[in-house]
């Protein structure tokens, strides 16, 4: 006998939802037969709010299109711009950008952590993993004032040059770090609830991934192995040693393979920075910010996130003010149709798993 | 690399008509096409040229010459090259192809572009509504679009912060402090 098929509406505001959307679904029994994503609830109109301010002013609103990494957006812009200007940025300056990327990216591989664990019900790794990135944070307030958002990078290079003794902190905290990170496998991937919650579940295929032009973690957790970092270097990632893991399961689990492996990557990322950067100048001057036009032209450019690529297109009429600043975030293409499309025949207790797992961020949607 | 784009470029250039490009440094191409033949071009470009990674669509609303410019950037994971598709279409009831059935991501993007810029896409499925709710206005992303003249009709000031309304007449008011003349003309 069919049964009866019921609506639910999870989110906006949900535990399991990663930030302010709505998933309806629709159920029979406990299996979900559709899917709709909605949004809307976090827009704030930046690339509107963009186009209305100065080169300068529109730059600190990037890092807060997502808050789990606000560096990537903040090297989009700075790229961007160097790129329709054709200003040049000094060596140790893209060195000092490499290391906040990299920091960036183990914050918010903490936060991923948490969150992916949290939306199984494991709630202790959450506890671990948001203390030990606070000790990230506490590197990021000595060297820019700010714990989450910081407008470090910005065009010509970076703000102000590391204060004394910072690169032997940085050391020190990936030292205690590493070694957390064995202590993260023993709670997460040596788990038998972990283990049987995401195996099989969420699966995204080669042909889908492709399909739906995904992107990141989700993409390498297919088998297919592609980085922004190696396809198409940016700053100094092309001098560097490091390797891109891939897995093959397709599903939650591998996903979160690849991401325990990025995460070892990127400590080894930071150690070699440290060691090879250069002395000099950490930034080139702009010109006064009131008075500071772009040339005619356009740019688009592109960062590897956690939660994959992030690109950011940019487009200059010679005047004081962009003409148009259009993100594009990876959430933006998992977390609608990819999405909807995924959760079709999984169970609702696995909804929130899948969107941690995707890497869903909505004020990436909305902008 | 360059003799990648010379070979991609003769050969976009021989299957479609009235086609230009041009080259930009590094691993950039861009091709100017008539909107008729998006879909096939770009399913060209992912079937038989490897762009196989639909990265970005954007639009750029050119008011001053009565016309959206719309963009599609592809990524070739084989030969490591962007191209741009460009495309212009009117602002006057503008309407594109739809291509969500290469791609399945760009149903979003153009949804948000039927929302945001009031471009109807032929055949496109999806909710109307995407981020706005209950919008009958002008289009918002548009150029054209007072945002201030917006939020001066639907919002309104809190009482008891009038002094604050011109933030820069109340600073001069309470430090006496002359504020130089490029930040007034910028305030506001």
């Amino acid at each position: 006998m069919r049964e009866k098929a019921t609506t639910l509406y999870i989110g906006p505001q949900h535990p399991g939802i990663t930030g302010n959307m709505m998933v309806r679904v629709k159920v029979e029994g406990d299996t979900i037969v559709k899917a709709t994503t909605e949004v809307g609830y976090l827009h704030r109109a930046f690339e509107k709010l963009q186009e209305k301010r100065n080169w300068l002013q529109s730059f600190t609103l990037m890092c807060r299109f997502c808050v789990p990494e606000t560096d990537p957006m903040e090297e989009l812009y700075a790229r961007a711009v160097e790129a329709i200007e054709g200003r040049e940025v000094p060596e140790r300056a893209k060195y000092i950008r490499v290391m906040v990327l990299e920091l960036a990216r183990l914050a918010s591989f903490m936060l991923w952590y948490g969150g992916q664990n949290g939306s199984l019900g494991l709630y202790t790794m959450g506890q671990w993993s948001v203390g030990d990135r606070n000790y990230i944070l506490d590197l990021f307030e000595e060297l820019t004032g700010g714990r989450v958002y910081h407008m470090y990078i910005w065009p010509g290079g970076v703000r102000r040059d590391l204060p004394k003794g910072f690169e032997k902190r940085v050391l020190k905290t990936m030292d205690y770090l590493e070694k957390r990170l064995d202590d993260y496998d023993d709670l997460m991937f040596d788990n038998a609830i972990f283990k049987k919650r995401t195996q099989g579940v969420g699966i995204v295929d080669k042909d889908k991934a492709i399909e739906h032009g995904v992107v990141g973690a989700v993409l390498r957790g297919c088998g297919i192995k592609s980085d922004i970092r190696i396809d198409e270097p940016y700053e100094v990632y092309d001098k560097l040693d490091f390797i891109v893991p891939t897995q093959e399961g397709a599903d939650i689990w591998a996903r979160a393979l690849v991401r325990r492996q990025e995460a070892r990557q990127s400590i080894r990322i930071i150690r070699q920075v440290i060691d090879m950067m250069p002395g000099g100048p950490v930034y080139n001057k702009i010109p006064n910010p009131q008075k500071w036009r772009l040339p005619k032209g356009d740019a688009y450019v592109r960062v590897e996130s956690v939660r994959g690529e992030v690109g950011l297109y940019a487009v200059s009429d010679g005047g004081l003010k962009p003409r148009r600043i259009h993100v594009r975030g990876a959430a933006y293409v998992h977390a609608i149709t990819l999405l909807e499309d995924v959760l079709v025949g999984e169970n609702i207790a696995d909804v929130s798993a899948i969107m941690n797992s995707l890497g869903t961020c909505p004020p990436e949607i909305e902008r | 690399m360059e003799n990648i784009k010379a070979d991609l470029i003769s050969k976009i250039k021989s299957t479609f008509e009235n086609v230009t490009e041009k080259d930009h440094d590094g691993n950039r191409l861009d091709f100017y096409v008539n909107k008729k033949i998006i879909p096939s071009i770009l399913t060209h470009f992912k079937v038989n040229e490897g762009f196989i990674h639909l990265s970005h669509i954007s639009c750029v609303d050119w008011l001053e010459e009565g016309e959206f410019e719309i963009i599609y950037i592809l990524w070739s994971p084989k030969d490591k090259i962007k191209v741009f598709v460009r495309t212009r279409v009117e602002r006057e009831n503008p309407v594109m192809p739809n291509i969500d059935m290469i791609w399945r991501q760009a149903n979003t993007y153009e949804r948000e572009m039927r929302e945001m810029f009031g471009i109807e896409f032929e055949g496109l499925v999806g909710e109307k509504e995407f981020v706005l709710e209950d919008w009958e206005g002008m289009p918002p992303m548009r150029r054209d679009f007072d945002t201030e003249a917006y939020a001066d009709e639907t919002f309104w000031h809190r009482p008891g912060r009038e002094d604050a309304m011109d933030v820069r007449e109340a600073i001069i008011e309470r430090s006496r402090e002359e504020i130089p003349d490029f930040a007034k003309k910028y305030s506001r």
